[in-house]
């Protein structure tokens, strides 16, 4: 059964580990071909370390698992009417990610979601808003 | 590449102006875009995505295949505000709508526009660019189907965030 959502409600810390096999495909599927995504040393000639960074697309997929997962049940997925967020940090391949958030509203259209995703011991790497409507 | 010389990249940035006149409005070409069941599945394990019901896309699909319609990829898209290939280009915001959920073996069809070119400097990232679009997917009877609302960052020093 489809979650019902209060103001208050707090979504389940839910974590998620970042390797780069996953970021290969995603380049593949998203034809990018930023190498930040998949090649080490342009990455380090960017002074940013020598691990690949994880692409927007699936720092925002973990946060909306931790969502849908939360409502309960598979077709849940269709009461996500609106996300937005913006990216704090760059995620890395080897970083343990955490997803949380609460409700703060609800209304007609649905409860209003402020979300997060950390990076485990490194801070904020992505913050935003949901709308999930009614079940 | 990273911050490179401070002096050569200030006098190689396009014009903010003529940029902001030449992009904003610009219509994108659009076209459509089916996303396959093997990519759905590859997908969806790449992001360790719950269980979904059969056939139904992970919301995050509605970013990747809006920029397959879109009728430019990522490298072009950025091309139209005058991106070198050594710039460092991010998602900085992002906005998804999703009126229903799309589904693998549906070919969608994307219309869009680039609505926002702003300018900014960080204190660490130098001069970056804030390029923003919007695609509009349609179901095959033509009812709206989800919005993706883009906010890419061109790095113009160079460097990635």
């Amino acid at each position: 059964m489809s979650r019902e959502l209060r103001p208050g409600d707090v979504l389940p810390e839910t974590r998620f580990q970042v390797e780069t096999g996953p970021m290969k495909v995603f380049s593949l599927l998203m034809a990018d071909p930023n190498p930040i995504h998949f090649d080490p040393d342009f990455v380090a000639r960017l002074g940013r370390g020598d691990r690949p960074i994880n692409q927007g697309t699936l720092n925002i997929a973990y946060l909306l698992n931790a969502v849908i997962s939360w409502l309960g049940e598979p077709a849940a997925v269709a009461r996500v009417r609106r996300f937005t967020c913006r990216f704090a940090d760059s995620v890395y391949a080897g970083d343990e990610v955490i997803a949380g958030g609460r409700v703060t509203e609800v209304g007609e259209e649905g409860a209003t979601m402020e979300l997060w995703l950390d990076r485990a011991g490194a801070g904020r790497a992505l913050s935003g808003t949901a709308l999930i409507a009614p079940p | 590449m990273s911050g490179g010389d401070a002096t050569m990249t200030a006098r190689e940035l396009p014009d903010l102006d003529r940029l902001r006149q030449k992009v904003i409005g610009h219509r994108l070409p659009g076209g459509d875009f089916e996303i396959a069941d093997y990519e759905r599945w590859l997908g969806h394990d790449a992001m360790l995505a719950p269980p979904l019901p059969d056939g139904v896309l992970h919301p995050v699909w509605i970013m990747l295949g809006a920029l397959r319609g879109a009728g430019v990829d990522t490298h072009e898209l950025v091309g139209l505000a005058e991106a070198r290939p050594e710039d460092g280009v991010l998602f900085g915001e992002t906005t998804l709508e999703q009126h229903v959920p799309l589904r693998s073996g549906v070919r969608y069809t994307v219309t869009g526009e680039v609505t926002d070119l702003t300018r900014r400097v960080g204190r660490r990232a130098g001069t970056m660019d804030l390029f923003t679009f919007e695609l509009s997917i349609h179901a095959p009877d033509g009812a709206l189907a989800a919005v993706s609302r883009q906010t890419f960052i061109i790095m113009r020093s160079g460097g990635a965030r």
